[in-house]
C-alpha cells in the first residue's frame, strides 16, 4: 500500500512541505500500488510542528521511501513529503512533558529541520514511529538496501547511458598525437578512486605510469581532464605528490608532467593549481603528502587557490542553516550571512575556476589541479572551469556528461560526503562540496541567462535527488564500487527521470552559445545567496508566481514560433526555386533564402 | 556634432574605477557636455552638465593632473590630464557651466531632436490625467472635480485639476487647506473602483499642540462619507512618531483622534530627506571602495541601512494597499509637506493594487500624478539650478529603486524592465526633457514647457520595444491584481545596473534583453521577406515598412542570428578582445593577487545596453 502519486510520477522531493491541492489528495488516497513502496506504518493524531503555520494536527504515513503528513484541517490541505534519505538525524526532544506530549526531532541534509509532536498516552505508536525512522531513514547502518534498489520505476530512456567515457574522450578528439587512452586502470589495480578508462600522454609506458602512481596520493595520477580544441592546451587533474618533510622527488613524475607541457607546443610553461591555502599543502607534508616543488619541476609554476577544506565548508554550511532556518533575523541579515563566510567561499572557488579557465585560453598554457586527493576541491575546479571553456557542458546532457565524468567517474565520495542511510550524522567525512559546486553553477547562470539549456529547477532537483536516494546516480564513492553493486542493473539513473520530462528542466532563454568561452565576473557585487534552494522552504520566500509555469509558456511559445519559421523558410525556399528559374539567368544562387533581402 | 565646441584637450587618459585600465583620448568640452573621444576608434561618451555632481581637482602625480568627476546618476569618471593649466582650465570652466541660475540655461530649452511643433504638441498630449481619473472611475457620485485651484490660489503646488468628495464644498476646502501645511489639503489620488475605496494625500495639519479645525474635520468626515463599505478612515501619517512630535513644537504635527470622529491614526516611520540623503551616500562610498572585501560589502551593505529605508517605505505601501484592497477602507496619506514620502506611499500603493500601472504607459501616468503633478519638488531635490544642498535628496530613486525590488520578486507583473526604470532616472536628471523641471504645475507653466521643451514621456513611447520585460505576462495582471509583495529581508538587494551602470566591469556578462531584441529582429526580417516574396513583382525591393506587421513573436527561436555568429569561432565572453589580449592578462594577474575581483574588460554583447548607449548622446 502506498500513495498513488508514486504510480505515475516519481515523487518530487521537491514538493515537500508544500501545499496541495484536496482534490488531487482525497483522504483515501491510499490505494494498493507497485510492489517498491511497502507501507511500513500509519499514524493518526500526529502534531506537525511547522516553524511557519503553527503546530498541525494529521495523520503520518511512512513508506520505505518517505514520511508523508497530511493535515486535514486546512485548505488547502496540507501536506508534507518528505523522502527518507534526506533526514540526517532523528532525535527525541526533550523527555515526558507534563502535558504528555514526547516530541522529536528531524534534522535534514536539506536546509531544514522538523518537529512532530505525539500524546504520552499513545506510547506504543509514537515509539513505533520513532523506531520505523531510526530503521528506514538509515538502511545502511541497519542492514538494509536503499530504495534505489527497489524503485521499479521504468523510464522511457535510460540515464546510465548518458556517459561513455570513450565517446566523450573521442568528442574532445583523444586519443591524438599527445593523447592515448590507457587500459593500465580497467580493473582498477593502478587507482582504485579512479575510472577505468584514463587519458594520459602517449610517450609515458603504462610501467612508468604506475611509478608516477605510487609517488600520488591514493594513486591518483595526473590524466586529462580537458583538451582545447585548437591549442591543445589541457586542464589535467590527479592528487597531491608524496614528497613528505624530506622532499622526496620522483623522477617518473617529473618527466610526467614535463610530457603533459610538452603536449602543448604552443606554451613552454605549466601551471600547477594547488586549491589549498598553502598553509594546509605545507601542513600536508607532516603526513607524507605536499606539494612540487618549482626546482624539481622546471618550467612549472605553481600557485595556491587558497580554497578551505571540507570541514571548514560543512561549518559554513551549518551556520548558513542556522541563519535561514527556520526564521531570518531581520535587522542582522547581512551581518548573519557575512559571518557564515558562505558567499566567501563560493567566490574563491570560482576566482580559482575563472584563473584555471583564464591560463587555458587565453594562456594557451596547459594546467594541472590538485588539492590533497583530488576529489574534492579538485572536482569543482576541474568541472566549472569545463563550464566555462566547453558549450557542451551547458546543454543538460552536457552537463550529465560533466558531472557523470568530473564527479562520479573520478570518485568524488558521495556515500561518504552525504551519508546515504548512515546514522553516523557526526562523521567528519561528510561535507557539502557538491552542494557548492553546483551553487557555483546556479551563480554562473545567474551571469549568462542565455548560456545554458537547463533551467534553476534543473540544479534543484539534481540536489534534491542528491539526498532522496530515489535513483542510484549519487550512491557510491567509485566507479569501481557501482560497477561491483552494478547500479546501472539495480537502480534508476536520475538522467533517466530527468531526459525524460526535459520540458520542465529547460531554459526558454537558451541560445546556442557552443563555441563561447564563459569568463564569469566573481566580484562580490555579482554573488548572491541562492535563496531559492537555502531559503525555499520560508513560505514567504515561495516565488510569488510559478515562474516554471512562465517558462514552460515561453517554450512551448518558441517551439510554435520555430515551426512557424521553418514552414516560413520552406515556402521562400520554393519561392526562390520557382521565381529563379522563371529568371533562368540565375540558378547558382546559393544563398541562404532567408538572407537573400535583408 | 552640433554642440558648440568651448577648446579640447588631447591625449587625456580615463581610468577605470575598478581596474588599472586606462584608455587615452581627447576631451572636449562644450556647452552642454564633456566629451571624450578614444584615440582608437570607438563611440565617444560623454558627460552631460547637468548630470554632474561634483568636480574635484586632485593632487598632482606622477602621470599627470587628475580629475574626478561624480555624476547625479551614479558615474564616476576620473581623468588624467597630462597639464595642470589644462586641468584646470577644464575644472573652472565646468564649476561655471554647471550650476546654472535661471531654468533657461537648462539643456531642455536647447535640445532638438529634430521634431516639429506638431509632434512635440502631440509628444506631451500623450499622457491625459483627466483620462486617468476617469479611467478609475472618478468623478462618480462620491467624488467631485473642483476647480478651487483653478488659478493656484488655494495651493500652489497642487495641479489645477483636483478631486474631493462631492459632500465637500469649496468653504470646507479652503477652511481645511488653511489647516494644513502650505495649503496642501487632501485630495483624492486613486481611486479602487471594486471597494469605492479612497486612497487621498496631503500635508501635516497645522495642529501643534491643540489646535483643530472644523472644516479639516468635515473634510476627513466627508472622505469617511464617500465610503460606504468602512466606517472609518485610516490616516497613515509617513513619518516616524518623533519627528511628528518635533513637528507640533513648530505648530504643526498630527491628527488628534479624539478630534476627528471617525480616523483611525497610525504612523509609519519613514525616515526623512536628509537621512535618505546621508543613507545612499554611505552606500555608495561602500561600493565605491575598490578593494572590497566580502565582509567589508556585506557590512558596509547593512551599514549604511539603505535597504532598510526601502523596505520602509515598501511596507507603508503595502499597509495602504492592504487597507483598501482588503478592508475596504478609504486612506489619507501625508508626512510633512506631502510631497516626498508621501508620492512615494501613494504611487507605490497604487502600483501593487492596480496592474494598468505596471505597464510602461501607466507607470507614465503614475509618475505624471503622483510626483509631477503633485508637487515632488525635483528641482530642488534633483538640484537643477544652483540652490540649497540640504533640499537635495534622492526620495524619487529610492521610489524607482523600491519598484525595482517589485520587479525583482513579480518577474512576470511589470511590462517594463530595469532598463525603462534607468532610463527615467536618467532623464530626471538630464534636464534634456521638461518633464521633471521645476517644482510644480504652476511654475511649469510659468516656463512654458510644454510650448519651449520636448517631452521624455514621447519619447520613451516611441522606444518603449527597447523597454518591454520579456518575462511580462498580460493576463498575469488579471490573476494577480493586487500584488503582495514579501518583505524579508533578502527580498531586498543591491540595485547594481543602478550604482553601477557605469562601471562596465561590473556589468552582467550577458544581457537578456539584447538576445532577445535581436532575436526579434531577426524574426520580424524573415516576416518580411516572406511578404516581399508573397508580393510577385515586389521580390527584388525592400519589403514594405507600411504593412501590417504580424504580432511580434516575444521569443522567437534563436536560430539564424544565434548560430550565425557563434558556430563558427570561438568566442570568449567576458574578457577582452584579441588586440589587448595580452594587456587584460597581465591584469588579470595583479588583480589576483590582492584577492580583489577580476577585472575583465567586457564583452561586446554588454557594452551598449538599451537605454545607456542612448543616454550618453
Amino acid at each position: 500500500r502506498s500513495d498513488r502519486s508514486a504510480q505515475t510520477k516519481p515523487p518530487s522531493a521537491m514538493s515537500s512541505d508544500s501545499v496541495s491541492t484536496s482534490a488531487e489528495l482525497s483522504p483515501d488516497d491510499d490505494v494498493t500500488m507497485t510492489s517498491c513502496w511497502s507501507h511500513l506504518l500509519t499514524a493518526k493524531e500526529v502534531m506537525y510542528i511547522c516553524p511557519f503555520r503553527g503546530p498541525l494536527r494529521g495523520t503520518v504515513n511512512v513508506t520505505n521511501y518517505r514520511l508523508f503528513f497530511r493535515c486535514m484541517d486546512q485548505e488547502p490541505v496540507f501536506v508534507l513529503d518528505l523522502p527518507l534519505g534526506v533526514v540526517s538525524r532523528v532525535e527525541k526532544i526533550g523527555g515526558a512533558s507534563s502535558r504528555g506530549d514526547v516530541s522529536y526531532g528531524l534534522v535534514c541534509k536539506d536546509m531544514r529541520n522538523l518537529r512532530f509532536a505525539h500524546k504520552q498516552s499513545e506510547d506504543a505508536l509514537k515509539k513505533s514511529i520513532f523506531e520505523v525512522l531510526m530503521k528506514y531513514a538509515f538502511p545502511v547502518s541497519n542492514g538494509l538496501p536503499i530504495f534505489a534498489f527497489e524503485y521499479g520505476q521504468v523510464f522511457p530512456e535510460n540515464g546510465w547511458k548518458v556517459y561513455d567515457a570513450i565517446a566523450e574522450y573521442k568528442r574532445q578528439g583523444i586519443p591524438n598525437e599527445s593523447w592515448r587512452v590507457t587500459k593500465a586502470n580497467d580493473h582498477y589495480e593502478l587507482c582504485d578512486t579512479y575510472p577505468s578508462s584514463l587519458a594520459v600522454p602517449v610517450n609515458i609506458p603504462d610501467e612508468d605510469i604506475r611509478r608516477v602512481a605510487a609517488f600520488r596520493a591514493k594513486g591518483r595520477i595526473p590524466v586529462l581532464s580537458w583538451i582545447h580544441p585548437e591549442s591543445q592546451a589541457t586542464v589535467t587533474r590527479c592528487s597531491q605528490p608524496m614528497v613528505g618533510v624530506n622532499g622526496k622527488r620522483s623522477k617518473e613524475d617529473e618527466k610526467y608532467l614535463q610530457a603533459i607541457m610538452d603536449a602543448n607546443a604552443q606554451s613552454h610553461k605549466l601551471f600547477i593549481f594547488d586549491a589549498r591555502p598553502s598553509v594546509n599543502a605545507a601542513a600536508n607534508k607532516m603526513k607524507g603528502g605536499g606539494y612540487e616543488s618549482e626546482d624539481a619541476y622546471q618550467n612549472a609554476e605553481l600557485v595556491f587557490l587558497d580554497i578551505h577544506n571540507i570541514h571548514v565548508m560543512r561549518e559554513s554550511l551549518r551556520k548558513l542553516k542556522e541563519v535561514v532556518y527556520p526564521n531570518i533575523e531581520e535587522p542582522h541579515w547581512l551581518s548573519n550571512l557575512e559571518s557564515t563566510h558562505w558567499l566567501e567561499h563560493i567566490k574563491l572557488i570560482m576566482a580559482g575556476a575563472l584563473r584555471i579557465a583564464d591560463k587555458v585560453e587565453s594562456g594557451k598554457t596547459s594546467v594541472v589541479v590538485h588539492c590533497s586527493d583530488g576529489w574534492d576541491r579538485t572536482a569543482q575546479l576541474t568541472s566549472l572551469s569545463m563550464l566555462m571553456l566547453d558549450g557542451f557542458y551547458r546543454t543538460t546532457r552536457g552537463f550529465q556528461v560533466l558531472l557523470e565524468k568530473e564527479w562520479l567517474s573520478f570518485g568524488h565520495r558521495f556515500q561518504l560526503r552525504i551519508g546515504h542511510g548512515d546514522k553516523n550524522h557526526t562523521d567528519a567525512d561528510r561535507s557539502p562540496v557538491f552542494v557548492q559546486f553546483i551553487d557555483c553553477v546556479w551563480q554562473m547562470t545567474r551571469q549568462f541567462p542565455a548560456a545554458f539549456e537547463f533551467n534553476e529547477n534543473f540544479l534543484v532537483t539534481m540536489l534534491d535527488h542528491l539526498y532522496s536516494g530515489l535513483f542510484g546516480t549519487f550512491l557510491c564513492n567509485s566507479e569501481q564500487q557501482r560497477v561491483k553493486e552494478e547500479l546501472p542493473k539495480r537502480s534508476m539513473s536520475l538522467w533517466s527521470f530527468i531526459n525524460s520530462q526535459l520540458e520542465d528542466f529547460s531554459n526558454p532563454l537558451y541560445v546556442n552559445y557552443s563555441n563561447h568561452v564563459l569568463f564569469p565576473v566573481v566580484s562580490l557585487r555579482h554573488l548572491e545567496l541562492w535563496v531559492g534552494y537555502y531559503v525555499r522552504w520560508n513560505p514567504r520566500m515561495r516565488p510569488q508566481e510559478p515562474v516554471h509555469q512562465r517558462y514552460k509558456e515561453l517554450l512551448a511559445r518558441r517551439a510554435e514560433l520555430q515551426r512557424r519559421v521553418e514552414e516560413l523558410q520552406r515556402e521562400v525556399t520554393n519561392r526562390s526555386a520557382s521565381s529563379s528559374s522563371e529568371r533562368a539567368g540565375s540558378p547558382t544562387r546559393s544563398i541562404t533564402p532567408v538572407q537573400t533581402f535583408v | 556634432e552640433e554642440h558648440e565646441r568651448y577648446f579640447n584637450v588631447e591625449q587625456v587618459r580615463l581610468l577605470d574605477r575598478f581596474s588599472s585600465k586606462s584608455t587615452s583620448g581627447t576631451l572636449y568640452l562644450t556647452a552642454t557636455h564633456l566629451i571624450f573621444v578614444e584615440s582608437s576608434p570607438s563611440s565617444p561618451s560623454s558627460v552631460l552638465h547637468h548630470h554632474i555632481a561634483s568636480v574635484e581637482k586632485l593632487s598632482l602625480t606622477t602621470t599627470g593632473c587628475p580629475l574626478v568627476i561624480q555624476c547625479r546618476n551614479f558615474r564616476v569618471v576620473h581623468f588624467v590630464l597630462q597639464r595642470e593649466r589644462d586641468c584646470h582650465d577644464i575644472y573652472s570652466s565646468l564649476l561655471r557651466l554647471l550650476r546654472p541660475v535661471a531654468y533657461e540655461e537648462l539643456y531642455a530649452f536647447s535640445y532638438n531632436p529634430k521634431q516639429n511643433d506638431q509632434q512635440r504638441e502631440e509628444g506631451w498630449q500623450l499622457i491625459d490625467l483627466g483620462a486617468e481619473y476617469e479611467r478609475m472611475g472618478v468623478p462618480c457620485d462620491q467624488w467631485q472635480l473642483t476647480d478651487v485651484n483653478r488659478d493656484f490660489k488655494v495651493c500652489e503646488t497642487y495641479p489645477r485639476d483636483l478631486y474631493v468628495p462631492i459632500t465637500a464644498n469649496k468653504p470646507i476646502i479652503v477652511g481645511s487647506s488653511k489647516f494644513r501645511s502650505k495649503g496642501r489639503f487632501p485630495v483624492l489620488t486613486y481611486f479602487y473602483q471594486e471597494k469605492k475605496a479612497a486612497v487621498c494625500r496631503c500635508s501635516q495639519p497645522l495642529s501643534g499642540f491643540s489646535a483643530r479645525c472644523l472644516e479639516d474635520e468635515s473634510m476627513l468626515q466627508a472622505i469617511s462619507k464617500a465610503n460606504h463599505n468602512s466606517r472609518f478612515v485610516y490616516v497613515m501619517d509617513t513619518r516616524p512618531k518623533l519627528n511628528a512630535l518635533a513637528n507640533r513644537a513648530a505648530g504643526k504635527g498630527y491628527e488628534n483622534e479624539d478630534n476627528y470622529s471617525n480616523i483611525r491614526f497610525q504612523f509609519v516611520g519613514i525616515e526623512n530627506i536628509h537621512v535618505m540623503r546621508a543613507s545612499l551616500q554611505k552606500l555608495l562610498e561602500v561600493i565605491g571602495n575598490r578593494s572590497l572585501s566580502m565582509s567589508d560589502y556585506l557590512m558596509g551593505i547593512e551599514g549604511c541601512g539603505w535597504l532598510r529605508h526601502v523596505k520602509a517605505v515598501v511596507d507603508a505601501a503595502i499597509f495602504l494597499t492592504k487597507a483598501v484592497t482588503v478592508e475596504g477602507a478609504s486612506v489619507l496619506v501625508h508626512c510633512s509637506d506631502g510631497w516626498d514620502r508621501t508620492a512615494q506611499v501613494c504611487s507605490l500603493g497604487a502600483l501593487l493594487m492596480d496592474p494598468y500601472y505596471r505597464t510602461i504607459k501607466g507607470f507614465m501616468v503614475l509618475i505624471e500624478k503622483d510626483w509631477i503633478s503633485f508637487g515632488h519638488k525635483f528641482a530642488d531635490r534633483c538640484d537643477q539650478l544652483d540652490g540649497d544642498p540640504k533640499e537635495v535628496s534622492p526620495v524619487f530613486t529610492q521610489f524607482l529603486e523600491c519598484v525595482w525590488q517589485l520587479t525583482e520578486q513579480f518577474p512576470q507583473a511589470f511590462e517594463f524592465s530595469e532598463w525603462f526604470l534607468l532610463q527615467i532616472h536618467e532623464h530626471v536628471h538630464s534636464c534634456q526633457y521638461g518633464n521633471f523641471l521645476g517644482n510644480n504645475q504652476r511654475q511649469r507653466e510659468e516656463l512654458q514647457l510644454r510650448e519651449k521643451t520636448h517631452s521624455l514621456w514621447a519619447f520613451l513611447m516611441e522606444e518603449q520595444q527597447n523597454y518591454q520585460n520579456p518575462f511580462y505576462s498580460s493576463v498575469y495582471g488579471k490573476t494577480h491584481p493586487v500584488l503582495e509583495p514579501s518583505t524579508l529581508p533578502y527580498h531586498f538587494k543591491f540595485w547594481r545596473n543602478m550604482y553601477h551602470q557605469f562601471d562596465r566591469s561590473m556589468h552582467p556578462r550577458q544581457s537578456i534583453l539584447k538576445t532577445i531584441h535581436t532575436l526579434k529582429e531577426t524574426s520580424l526580417k524573415s516576416a518580411q521577406t516572406l511578404r516581399a516574396l508573397e508580393n510577385p513583382g515586389a521580390a527584388a525591393t525592400l519589403p514594405d515598412q507600411r504593412q501590417p506587421r504580424p504580432p511580434a513573436p516575444q521569443l522567437p527561436h534563436p536560430g539564424e542570428e544565434a548560430t550565425e555568429s557563434t558556430d563558427t569561432d570561438r568566442t570568449v565572453e567576458g574578457s577582452s578582445g584579441t588586440d589587448s589580449r595580452k594587456q587584460s592578462y597581465g591584469e588579470l594577474e595583479g588583480s589576483y593577487e590582492d584577492g580583489d575581483e577580476m577585472t575583465k574588460e567586457e564583452p561586446a554583447v554588454v557594452s551598449l545596453e538599451f537605454g545607456m548607449a542612448r543616454m550618453t548622446c
